[in-house]
């Protein structure tokens, strides 16, 4: 009898840890990409390079939660294989390139008309005890730049893609939301694809030759006591702005 | 007479009723209510080259957005049994037409799917695969009711528990039938089932549960089978 308290006791004390260490822990999320289709749509006629800079390609989402402990949505990883089959889809023809101007043609690399530059500029998720639904959901807001083949804006866009996950279909809260920014994912690739050359700046830049254009002003530095320039884009859009609002 | 028992393993004195509690939970189950119905707008049928894909409404989060291993199993009843059907999986068909049918751009009405099924890549894929019908499925199993209470002690000589648990689910599920060949809605069919779950306890629980979500699963698919094959 007081050998099984004796092994029990340490069982319990083990127990009671774990449960604790599930409520207030850190959650690391695995974003994979190894299931991301290549979207079927009329071939766009261009040849893009795509850069995705370092910040992209590692980026990690961090939020504390009070009572769920830390969550840790690793979204870099999976923008190579997303731009892979957005390239293989959409444009006749693209590469990565490792900066963000054209470079110099080659027999084995045709001359590129431009380089596609995307950013995650803002990323945020809810669990279903937050929102008080069922729902893992997951928002990314991407910004697109379009670079000339001399390194120029073509022009820039904002995309806010959104994903979600029923908690009735996942076992783990670290499924559900996992599902949620794959969904995510899924939702800013299918958005982009479709509307890349409806983005207005791109569809004048493709209809008028995929032209050079012109270099932005340099920039600089105001006098002391001067007004800061204000160096809001009007030309900017936001394309999505209100599917991604309505989500 | 004398029946002599062989001897058991030292564990088995607690498998064999538990193999009895699970035997007997399984033969009793829970009560369930179904009720399947139909509306046709359009006649319909099925060749063995034609597929049939069931996927669920996923546009926002929503009450009625269906469980995918609802879809599953609805899929999984059509593509089996006698007069069995070829289903395509809905991930297979959602990767396959991506992303046409994602949850921000799949289409919302039959009239919007005209348009899109002109698209030549799209028009040729869906031959690809041989898809005569689209069946988007709208609806959940809820628990609409519970009572009772059930408390479970573990001692050092043994445990048990004693009390009575019940509750009460309800599903309910709507199928649209969309024609990929001519863009038009084929008709509707819903399965409702209604059933209650019961646990009483003396010493040892016995749960007999009402399988209401399955239910309405097999009624609905077997419906739907019926509705693509037989145009009457």
């Amino acid at each position: 009898m007081s050998n099984l308290l004796n092994l029990a006791r340490p069982m319990l004390a083990g127990l009671l840890l774990l449960l604790l260490g599930a409520c207030v822990g850190t959650t690391q999320l695995e974003i994979e990409g190894g299931a991301l289709p290549v979207p079927l749509l009329e071939r766009t006629p261009v040849n893009l390079g795509i850069y995705l800079d370092e910040e992209l390609t590692t980026y990690v989402y961090r939020e504390e939660i009070e009572n769920k402990g830390t969550w840790v949505v690793p979204l870099g990883p999976i923008q190579l294989p997303m731009f892979e089959n957005i390239g293989t889809g959409l444009f006749e023809s693209y590469r990565f390139v490792d900066q963000p101007v054209a470079q110099a043609t080659t027999s084995a690399s045709p001359l590129l008309d431009g380089v596609l530059k995307p950013a995650i500029k803002e990323v945020q998720f809810s669990l279903p005890s937050q929102t008080r639904t069922n729902y893992y959901e997951v928002w990314v807001r991407y910004t697109f730049t379009l670079l000339d083949r001399a390194g120029n804006p073509v022009g820039e866009w904002n995309l806010p893609a959104y994903g979600k996950a029923s908690d009735e279909n996942y076992g783990s809260a670290s499924k559900g939301l996992e599902a949620a920014a794959i969904a995510a994912c899924r939702d800013a690739m299918a958005f982009f694809s479709i509307n890349f050359s409806r983005e207005p700046s791109v569809r004048k830049w493709l209809a008028t030759g995929k032209p050079l254009m012109p270099a932005p002003p340099t920039t600089t530095k105001p006098a002391p006591g001067a007004e800061p320039a204000d160096n809001t884009s009007d030309e900017q859009s936001t394309s999505g702005e209100s599917a991604g609002a309505q989500a | 007479m004398n029946i002599r028992i062989p001897a058991l393993p030292a564990g088995s004195r607690f498998i064999v009723p538990g193999l009895c509690i699970i035997a007997l939970s399984a033969a009793l189950g829970g009560c369930v209510t179904a009720t399947v119905e139909q509306v046709r707008q359009t006649s319909t049928t099925m060749t063995e080259e034609d597929s049939i894909v069931v996927i669920g409404r996923r546009a926002r989060p929503s009450e009625q957005e269906a469980e995918l291993d609802f879809i599953e199993c609805v899929s999984r009843n059509m593509g089996s049994g006698a007069d069995a059907v070829q289903v395509i999986s809905e991930q297979a068909f959602i990767d396959a037409m991506f992303p046409w049918f994602e949850p921000r751009t799949a289409p919302l009405n039959t009239s919007d799917l005209p348009k899109l099924m002109q698209q030549p890549l799209l028009a040729g894929r869906l031959r690809e695969i041989g898809l005569k019908y689209l069946v988007w499925v709208e609806g959940s199993t809820k628990r609409i009711a519970q009572a009772g209470s059930m408390s479970c002690s573990v001692m050092p000589g043994g445990g048990g528990c004693f009390g009575f648990l019940s509750w009460e689910n309800d599903s309910s599920y709507e199928a649209s039938v969309w024609d990929a060949h001519t863009g038009r809605t084929a008709g509707k069919v819903s399965s409702d089932a209604a059933g209650t779950s019961y646990v009483p306890a003396l010493v040892v629980p016995i749960p007999l549960i009402a399988r209401v979500q399955n239910s309405a699963c097999s009624s609905l698919a077997e419906q739907l089978k019926q509705f693509v094959q037989n145009s009457s």
